[in-house]
């Protein structure tokens, strides 16, 4: 039923479309939806487009929550928007899923095809086809406040590389008052420690999931430690007790106000930071493995275009421009932003400032869970990843938060 | 402001040998319970923004100032296109549900006819589906009448969620008129439909402004299904641009800007409900509970 | 309470019965042609069948298939039905709902009814309490959560602000995250928003008894607890079953207040059946699975506000 409605309902679109003759001056109108996050870089591309093409691109932004459900519901109805800037961890369900039109001859056709960032690249092909390009970076970090790392006597340009270092930085940070503390993090929101805790797990050998994304493996010592890690620096006060409640809300916020030791975090931290807040002195380091070693969660956003898109080349061409030396320069690099191709990495802007060259260096090592389930295992507030931080952490029951997420893992994973 | 009840004479089971001293202090004590979060709100959000997200917060603002409302401007299109599109919606919303609920209050009340108690019970029996339930099928029937991505499409839907209140107001309201009435009207010749309009209407007044003010309500506040329903920015209402600012820049939110749209979503209901809350509460009070 | 005084109730309450049965009796009886009532009804008929019915079939016809959000879907007959007895969530959430509805609908009552006692006294300025009783209720639920997640912020709200400075309080309490909190707190927000309602139908019903019925009663010497218990509260059987339906059917279909303050947290011990439905749907991407849950919380609803009626019903008919 849902078919015939669909199928009635682009014969509809095809016959409009047909009736209406279309010359090849006449602008076109793009409609294009994005998340909420970032959405004033968004717009400021999208007007600029807009004052410099025919084409015009109609942007509507929607909130992060919502988005997916959105988009959902409207490839259900053959209504998606031409141009689909979602984030990377979807794109294997919505690949599959047939959403998204395959873009493989035009992403091929571009001089810098094999520049884009391959774990993008990595996510957006599925079944050897190509589905989504690279649209925005973030490679996971940590970020330190130099200024409390002087008073309480650490060497601010030797970060921890350690989690004992960490641990230690955060006691010592924690004694110079009341109400300055070592570490934060976001202890009720699921992204944020996908983001910045996920990659303590992987810095220390293992992972949730086997390379495929169709085994379970949560239940390891290594997890079990690394949640012991944050679980006694909750113990010991150096977290202000708002984290637990936090739902992400003061992901960044915390570290703003001047009296947060460390916080994991990702690259637009670095272009805010030094725009809205050039008092605060920070520093920027790799998320560390327990005894050395080094991770970070590559995410970001990617771009595809809708299945039900009927204007695909016109489409490419805004995201071709998008990835073009140009903007990737003037528009990304120049805000500290990381720009989407590897051979842009080191450039102008970026060798001002080494703390870019850390945020892109962690992004080329870092690892992006590949699972059609992403979203129900990890970025769901209901889901079992959430339920076990908060278990372990807040609740300092690791080990049967360890063996309740192996299982509800496996029960998820079996669905697919 | 309004005091609409008049002491009654028949607001028993009452004989105050109570202290009225004693139940002005409760109801006072209650009151400011019931006011507290609205005022504070109100007061929080012509506060300095710094000053409105202060932690451990403030009561008094040190200066009145509109930054918090201005800075509403900064998400989507604008704190007036959403205002102006609630109001849109809630308009169409508040005709479509009073004529509807008034025409079927008047045929259920008055006449018999086949599948009635069905068709009422089905009518009801809206009330009883979660909207997340249907939405999906809600839009698929939406994009078949390529009703989509209009607030007009919006209105319909939200019509018809008001109808399982309305009708049964409506109903009520219409059966609590005398018969007799009716009754002189029809022998004067007028029809059914022209006695409805110049007899009952002044009659049931309450009613219908109980079911518009219902569905006013309603529309403005209604979030999920302007949010899935409107597929362009310039359609979004203002529960949507209240979800934007909780959602924040980088998850951040803005508590100033936050308290300010939530006093732009209050003050037109406190306003409107104000205004008619004569009506309103006879509206519930002659029909509900006859029915 | 003296035999006379209770034969004289009787009467009375009997005599207001048949009367209201008498009017309504009369107003049942057909004026028009046979259609000229469907005439009237049929824009609502119509309304309700394209945007409740047919939506409501479409769910029924999807809760047998496996249907993705994104994808094609697949009849798979009753296996969604079959998965639900399987699902722990499930039954969580399904306890956690009528917890919360038990917890709150005698909270909503309890303090309306005392409100609605309030504001029936005849006293100056009644009417401006009761229009601030009221005023929480027309507030959109979802706003009122927003304001509630602000008012119950651990740092920047004035709740923890106000117990804080009274020294009620050694650290900050996190209400939505806190396990004991959350349910006090979210029961506290919504008997905040809804009690006006509720005080507004118990007091339309209150007002429908008749006066002269209290009169005989305080000739007759009853005092005021004897006039509420025995001439009050029986004779608003009738609003009591409609404000409890309406409450208890709100309650189940509770949404917005988790998914806006809690989101399910802490520990996913405040998943509602209609949040879980959500989840299902949008989240998880399985809209045959939520469909099939819709259906059963439906038809949950049906049998419970049938049983309630049932249980409240009222000698008079209408």
């Amino acid at each position: 039923m849902k078919r015939v409605k669909v199928l009635l309902v682009v014969l509809l679109a095809i016959l409009a479309v047909s009736l209406v003759p279309v010359s090849a001056q006449d602008p076109v109108m793009l409609t294009m939806w994005s998340r909420d996050s970032n959405q004033a870089f968004l717009r400021e591309l999208v007007d600029m487009w807009n004052a410099s093409h025919t084409n015009q691109i109609d942007l509507t932004i929607i909130p992060a929550a919502d988005f997916v459900t959105r988009v959902g519901v409207a490839a259900a109805g053959g209504e998606a928007p031409d141009l689909l800037p979602i984030d990377l961890i979807y794109l294997p369900a919505f690949a599959r899923a047939g959403s998204l039109a395959d873009i493989t001859d035009f992403v091929d056709g571009l001089p810098f095809a094999d520049q884009l960032i391959p774990a993008h690249m990595f996510l957006g092909t599925y079944e050897d086809r190509k589905y989504a390009v690279p649209f925005a970076a973030e490679g996971s970090v940590l970020i330190y406040n130099k200024g409390l790392f002087e008073q309480a006597g650490l060497d601010p340009e030797a970060p921890p590389t350690t989690w004992q270092e960490m641990y230690d930085a955060a006691v010592a940070i924690r004694g110079l008052g009341e109400n300055t503390w070592g570490f934060y993090f976001s202890g009720n929101c699921p992204g944020c420690n996908a983001f910045t805790f996920l990659p303590y797990i992987w810095a220390s050998g293992v992972d949730l999931l086997t390379p495929d994304g169709l085994t379970a493996t949560v239940d390891s010592p290594e997890v079990r430690a690394a949640l012991e890690f944050y679980k006694k620096m909750w113990d010991e006060g150096l977290i202000p007790p708002s984290a637990q409640a936090d739902t992400g809300t003061d992901f960044f916020n915390a570290f703003t106000a001047g009296n947060i030791g460390m916080v994991g975090s990702g690259a637009f931290a670095i272009s805010v930071l030094k725009n809205d807040h050039p008092d605060i002195d920070f520093g920027v380091t790799f998320l560390p493995g327990p005894e050395g070693g080094r991770s970070s969660f590559a995410g970001g956003d990617t771009i595809s275009i809708s299945a039900n898109s009927s204007r695909v080349a016109e489409s490419f061409e805004f995201i071709e421009w998008v990835l073009s030396d140009e903007i990737q320069l003037s528009m990304f690099a120049s805000r500290g932003q990381l720009p989407l191709r590897i051979d842009l990495a080191d450039n102008e802007f970026s060798r001002e400032d080494t703390r870019l060259i850390t945020n892109a260096e962690a992004m080329a090592l870092g690892k992006t869970p590949y699972s059609f389930v992403y979203n129900q295992l990890y970025n769901d507030s209901t889901g079992p990843w959430l339920a076990m931080l908060q278990q372990a952490i807040f609740q300092g029951d690791v080990e049967g938060a360890v063996t309740t997420a192996q299982q509800r893992f496996t029960e998820i994973l079996a669905t697919q | 402001m309004a005091t609409t009840a008049q002491p009654r004479s028949n607001s028993a089971p009452v004989a105050i040998r109570w202290q009225p001293v004693l139940i002005y202090i409760v109801c006072i004590v209650l009151a400011i319970l019931f006011l507290f979060p609205i005022v504070w709100t109100g007061i929080n959000s012509v506060k300095p923004p710094a000053e409105a997200s202060a932690s451990p917060p403030t009561f008094l603002p040190s200066r009145i100032e509109f930054e918090n409302y201005a800075k509403l401007n900064n998400y989507g299109k604008g704190v007036w296109t959403y205002v102006s599109n609630s109001l849109v919606t809630a308009l169409i919303t508040v005709v479509g549900s009073v004529v509807l609920s008034t025409l079927a209050g008047y045929g259920f009340a008055r006449f018999n006819f086949p599948m009635k108690n069905v068709s009422f019970l089905l009518i009801l029996a809206t009330l009883m589906i979660p909207f997340q339930s249907i939405l999906i099928p809600l839009f698929l029937i939406l994009t078949q009448l390529r009703l989509q991505n209009t607030l007009f499409g919006l209105s319909l839907v939200y019509i018809t969620f008001q109808l399982p209140f309305g009708v049964f107001i409506m109903r009520n309201s219409f059966a609590s008129v005398p018969r007799e009435i009716e009754e002189a009207a029809l022998l004067d010749g007028c029809s059914a439909l022209s006695m409805l309009y110049r007899v009952m209407f002044a009659l049931v007044r309450p009613g219908i402004i109980t079911v518009g003010i219902y569905a006013f309500l309603n529309s403005w506040n209604e979030f999920l299904a302007a949010l899935i329903f409107m597929t362009k920015e310039a359609n979004f209402t203002l529960p949507i641009l209240l979800t934007s600012v909780r959602s924040g820049y980088y998850g951040a939110i803005d508590w100033g800007a936050l308290q300010a749209g939530l006093m732009v979503s209050i003050i037109p209901c406190v306003l409107i409900f104000l205004l008619l809350q004569r009506y309103y509460v006879g509206g519930l009070t002659g029909g509900a509970l006859k029915g | 309470m003296p035999e006379q005084l209770k034969g004289s109730l009787d009467v009375g309450i009997a005599s207001f019965r048949r009367n209201t049965a008498a009017r309504s009796a009369a107003q049942t009886t057909p004026v028009g042609r046979r259609y000229t009532g469907l005439f009237f009804a049929l824009p609502a008929i119509i309304f309700t069948t394209i945007f409740f019915i047919l939506p409501l079939l479409m769910t029924a016809f999807m809760s047998l298939h496996q249907w993705p959000l994104l994808g094609q879907s697949r009849f798979i007959g009753l296996e969604n039905y079959v998965n639900m007895t399987r699902d722990s969530q499930f039954w969580n959430s399904l306890w956690f709902t009528t917890r919360y509805t038990l917890l709150v609908t005698p909270a909503i009552f309890i303090l309306a009814f005392v409100l609605a006692l309030l504001v029936n006294l005849p006293l100056r300025l009644i009417g401006t309490f009761r229009t601030i009783y009221f005023l929480p209720a027309v507030i959109g639920l979802g706003t009122s959560s927003l304001l509630w997640v602000w008012l119950l912020n651990d740092r920047v709200g004035p709740i923890n602000g106000l117990l804080n400075q009274l020294g009620l309080m050694e650290r900050p309490v996190i209400w939505l995250a806190d396990t004991n909190a959350v349910m006090p707190a979210i029961i506290v927000s919504i008997v905040w928003k809804t009690a006006g309602f509720t005080m507004i139908l118990l007091l339309a019903g209150m007002q429908a008894i008749p006066t002269e019925l209290y009169e005989v009663a305080k000739v007759d010497g009853a005092n005021y607890w004897q006039r509420m218990r025995f001439i009050m509260l029986p004779l608003m059987r009738r609003t009591f079953a409609l404000a409890l339906v309406l409450s208890v059917i709100g309650s189940y279909l509770a949404f917005d207040q988790f998914y806006i303050m809690t989101a399910g947290g802490p520990q996913n011990q405040t998943i509602s059946v209609v949040y879980w439905i959500y989840k299902n749907s949008f989240t998880n991407f399985n809209l045959g699975y939520g469909a099939a849950l819709s259906i059963i919380l439906l038809l949950i609803l049906v049998i419970l506000s049938a049983v309630q009626l049932y249980i409240l019903r009222d000698d008079t008919t209408y």
